[in-house]
């Protein structure tokens, strides 16, 4: 949080101890008692050992025997089970632990002055958040537990051993000083080398992702080799480190797996020829190296330990230094007052900008809008009217000189402030992904921190002004709906049918091939004629039918199979011969039933059969397949004979009575003129085209219209302001376009046209309904029409009510705003009205010129 | 590979023979390898218009280029709020109009009726591009046979207007002074 509570550490610069020591101190304690009982577990077995052997066995008692190995056997099986606690302890401690990191990293992260991003790569950013923050997480649960078991364990084994031979515990314990002088050693310059892929595997990130944000250029430019190159130097840069860095750390383990042999040769050594002449027992014998052996793990941890920290300590110090910054603002109001409300009054004293290395980009700037004046700003392009609006908007911070809006000094608001008070729309907006909706609420949501209940009609209203109704209403209309989204408009999406197939039939009849039970569509596959109808769950999917055994009889049994399998043919061998050539060309492929990725199958199955009906049962399921895609006014690589065609119609008859026991003589008394009443949706899976049904599995547009598209283009715009004009009667554009408004954007609104994306921005800017509005030629992407829309609601709804400062680029645009202000090179040149900067004839008055 | 020479169950279902054979017979498609009019006739796409129902509107853009296969095609203008008839074009006779969106991206500069019950076939500049760049070599005698089409229709539609143009449009020789 930007706002900092007496006696907190700025999260930059809190150590890694600091979220450890002050997080979840009860868990960490209960973790302690638990290694600590733990260790009682891990001596006791080898106490039993050395009982074994020195008195059960030495003095042959069986009794003692079986008493000793239920102990030993009990106290294993305690210490793994506590070992498991311990583990899974640690590990649940380091994940709430990394929560918390995550969480209050990224809060801070977020509230980053815009210059920082601008110098920041997005790849450096993401990765430090996600991989980086990650691998912190798995030492953070064992950063205290690891070391306290281990050096504990260590102490107890050793008190151990001393207790049984001084001697020999101190022989075995010489080599570890070797160890404390060597690994030390190893592990620094391990450490230098993991600095540089930290850093390097940053670079390679940032490569990635900018291809990524790139791609449309990349391809537009053939440019592949050029950024397979980049790529690939940051890849041998990191190879060679990877190659160094593991020489290094197996240069570690080499040397700890060798340290570890010693111990024992020093035992047998000496502790063999201390048994040969009596001086230590068998048992006893047996016991020290077990212990040896025991007391050799705690150190390895404590050695892996010391590997992971300081791993972890090179990544956390590489993340906390990127994001070392104060937030410039605070982000809420201090306690003593609310977020302010404000009216818009904004003035400018002797403002100016200047960016990292000194240059200038504003340079004394006064200028006063008074509440609810609208202010144009133009000049020549780097003139410094964008920055000034960003200055205005609290996005940047002057350099010098001070800006006020309602006598507040900007400095001192608040980010709820600005955010509640101040609507920008950006050149370029930004569209997160989710709905249409959510991106209309986003800025409503953020000032109410998600709270914020927005009248239906308040939205459709602002979708409408910005001309984004159009748009909004065919994303509605390509919804696929589920019955009980669909439930409320049900009845009424029927009557939009009913419309369609009976008023505007004629016109309609033009561009739709309406389903009809008794014709062939020669609009639709095969696989429609045949079922003519869908199921819920798939289960007549194209690509399951062929594995459909109802199915499969059915065609045997109409004498369709062959015909159908013949037809599959003709389709593979007629387009492989044609398209052998253009097998890498998308575009020959658009009106073929065959896909461009299959071409290779089916050319291969061809070579299989030599051109003959396949007797390979996979082949045939290919070959039907293509027959069931097949759409004769669509598919021109072969054509429909016409015995075929009846065949399939009665096919269907067939079909719909014996394999979804569906009476579609029904269906035939239903007449679009009487009503709507479904007869087979409320029943069972499958839902036949008939006019009664809605179709859950097509979109609400495929449901109106309720047959197939002849072509896209036949749907003429005469034909869109019909069924408009119907749905306007029939008062169901208002639930089309809320459908609509659950339209799935897409990653950064791809799915949206770049108009639409702008409109959109411009929509949730005005929903915010804030008294000051930003624009930094936030109509510059659009159309005329659509600019000359969004230019009229400034002048009516926002004129008297808002404050508007609005960075213009077509000048002809700014005769409607109250002053217009001129930038040349960073400083205001010329001020006034349209008018009167007409009638100056100065700069303005040429750049109006030159536009013209 | 052709399989379709072995099967008869497949020649009764090529129906791009008849689409090649029909192209074949047509000014600007006859001559043509045998591979690139195969082409095309798998690209060509049918298009079927009923009395009266419009083909191409003025002032949009265009995309392809028609074949009348059966029907009849009325091609007009609209002029000074009025529609003027410049030609009437059949299956037998002229079957093609909209010929230059083969080359060029524009507006269409006049409209298209259908005058009877019609079967057109139509190919897109995106299609004739595509098989050009595989067929180079004939480009040129395209271009040259679309041209040489653009001209005979000129000549055929000057000649209605001048023989249904207004009496005192035409003059016999300058004004003397």
């Amino acid at each position: 949080m930007a706002k900092k509570a007496v006696g907190t550490v700025r999260i930059t610069e809190r150590s890694l101890f600091y979220w450890i020591l002050r997080r979840h101190r009860p868990s960490q304690i209960f973790l302690l008692l638990v290694i600590l009982v733990s260790l009682f577990f891990k001596v006791f077995p080898l106490e039993m050992q050395k009982r074994i052997i020195n008195e059960a066995i030495y003095l042959k008692e069986i009794e003692l025997l079986y008493l000793y190995c239920g102990l030993y056997i009990g106290a294993v099986f305690i210490a793994g089970l506590l070992k498991y606690i311990t583990n899974v302890l640690q590990v649940y401690i380091g994940q709430k632990i990394l929560v918390e990191m995550r969480q209050e990293l990224y809060h801070h992260v977020l509230q980053l002055p815009l210059q920082f991003y601008r110098k920041m790569q997005p790849g450096t950013v993401i990765s430090a958040m996600t991989a980086e923050l990650n691998a912190i997480g798995f030492f953070l649960g064992g950063a205290i537990a690891i070391p306290v078991t281990s050096v504990l364990t260590f102490i107890v084994f050793i008190g151990f051993m001393i207790n049984l031979n001084p001697l020999l515990a101190m022989l075995s314990m010489s080599i570890y000083p070797f160890e404390l002088v060597v690994i030390p050693y190893l592990q620094k310059k391990y450490n230098e080398l993991n600095k540089k892929r930290v850093r390097t595997t940053r670079k390679m990130a940032n490569v990635v992702n900018e291809s990524i944000s790139g791609i449309h250029e990349i391809h537009g430019n053939a440019s592949y080799v050029l950024e397979e190159k980049k790529l690939l130097t940051f890849v041998m840069k990191l190879y060679k480190l990877m190659r160094r860095l593991f020489l290094f750390k197996y240069g570690i383990k080499f040397a700890n797996n060798f340290f570890q042999s010693l111990g024992p040769f020093i035992l047998f050594l000496v502790g063999g020829y201390m048994a040969i002449h009596g001086h230590f027992t068998l048992g006893a014998l047996v016991a020290f190296l077990s212990a040896y052996e025991k007391v050799y793990d705690p150190w390895k941890e404590l050695i892996e330990y010391y590997q992971s920290y300081q791993d972890a300590q090179i990544r956390y110090a590489q993340i906390m230094k990127i994001f070392d910054l104060d937030p410039p603002h605070l982000l809420l109001p201090p306690p003593e007052r609310e977020s302010y409300s404000l009216d818009g009054n904004i003035i400018l004293r002797n403002v100016s900008y200047t960016v990292g290395d000194g240059v200038r980009l504003l340079e004394n700037i006064n200028l006063e809008i008074k509440k609810n004046q609208q202010i144009a700003l133009v000049g020549y392009s780097g003139s410094g009217k964008s920055t000034l609006a960003l200055l205005i908007a609290q996005l940047y911070d002057a350099s010098q000189g001070n800006i006020s809006i309602d006598d507040h000094d900007i400095d001192t608001l608040c980010k709820h402030d600005i955010g509640k008070n101040v609507a920008m729309i950006a050149q370029q907006p930004f569209i997160f992904s989710g709905t249409i909706l959510e991106n209309l609420l986003y800025s409503c949501q953020a000032i109410s921190d998600g709270q914020a209940e927005i009248d239906k009609e308040q939205i459709r209203k602002v979708i409408r002004d910005v001309g984004l109704e159009n748009d909004v209403l065919r994303f509605g209309l390509q919804a696929v709906l589920s019955p009980d989204e669909c439930a409320p408009f049900r009845d009424k999406f029927l009557r939009m049918r009913q419309i369609i197939h009976t008023t505007l039939r004629d016109e309609f009849a033009q561009a739709i091939e309406f389903y009809d039970v008794d014709s062939y569509l020669y609009y639709s596959t095969v696989r429609d004629n045949i079922v003519f109808g869908d199921s819920m769950t798939g289960e007549y999917a194209i690509a399951k039918l062929p594995e459909n055994k109802a199915f499969m009889q059915l065609l045997a049994e109409e004498k369709l199979e062959n015909p159908l399998l013949a037809m599959g043919l003709a389709i593979a061998s007629q387009s492989v011969s044609l398209l052998a050539d253009f097998q890498d060309d998308e575009f020959f492929f658009r009106d073929n039933p065959m896909e461009m990725e299959e071409f290779s199958v089916y050319s291969e199955l061809l070579e299989r059969s030599k051109g003959h009906q396949p007797e390979n049962s996979d082949d045939r399921k290919r070959l039907l397949v293509l027959a069931l895609r097949y759409i004769p006014r669509k598919h021109s690589i072969v054509s429909l004979p016409a015995a075929l065609e009846k065949k399939i119609v009665a096919a269907r008859y067939s079909f719909l009575r014996h394999v979804v026991h569906v009476d579609i003589e029904q269906c035939k008394n239903v007449t679009f003129s009487s009503s709507v009443v479904p007869i087979f949706s409320e029943v069972g899976d499958f839902i036949p085209f008939c006019p009664s049904e809605y179709l859950y599995t097509r979109t609400l547009r495929e449901n109106i219209l309720f047959g197939a598209m002849k072509a896209e283009r036949m749907l003429i715009e005469h034909l869109r302001e019909l069924a408009s004009k119907a749905f306007a009667s029939e008062q169901l554009l208002d639930e089309v376009l809320d459908i609509g408004l659950d339209f799935e954007v897409g990653s950064k609104g791809d799915r949206l046209s770049g108009g639409q994306k702008q409109k959109l921005a411009i929509a949730r800017s005005f929903l915010k309904d804030a008294p000051i509005l930003v624009m930094d030629e936030a109509t510059a992407s659009l159309d005329n029409s659509s600019q000359a829309k969004i230019q009229e609601i400034l002048e009516t709804d926002y004129r008297g009510k808002k404050t508007v400062v609005a960075v213009i680029h077509r000048l002809d645009l700014t005769a409607a705003y109250d002053r217009i202000f001129v930038l040349k090179a960073g400083r205001i040149i010329e001020q006034g009205t349209y008018y009167e900067l007409m009638e100056r004839k100065g700069d303005f008055y040429g750049l109006v010129k030159a536009e013209s | 590979m052709d399989s379709s020479k072995q099967n008869p169950e497949i020649q009764e279902l090529e129906q791009l023979v008849d689409i090649q054979e029909f192209l074949n017979r047509s000014f600007v498609f006859a001559g043509l390898p045998g591979g690139a009019a195969k082409l095309f006739a798998y690209l060509a796409k049918e298009e079927s218009y009923s009395k009266g129902q419009v083909i191409l509107e003025e002032g949009n853009r265009c995309d392809r280029c028609f074949l009348i296969v059966a029907g009849e095609v009325d091609i007009y203008q609209h002029y000074d709020g009025r529609r003027f008839h410049l030609q009437l074009l059949d299956a037998e006779g002229l079957n093609y109009f909209g010929e230059l969106a083969l080359l060029s991206e524009f507006n269409w500069f006049f409209s298209a009726r259908a005058w009877t019950d019609v079967i057109l076939l139509s190919i897109s500049r995106e299609a004739f591009g595509k098989v050009m760049e595989r067929y180079p070599d004939s480009y040129q005698s395209m271009v040259k046979k679309i041209i040489d089409l653009r001209i005979r229709r000129f000549v055929d539609q000057s000649q209605y207007l001048m023989a249904n143009i207004a009496p005192g449009a035409w003059r016999e020789e300058p004004p003397s002074e």
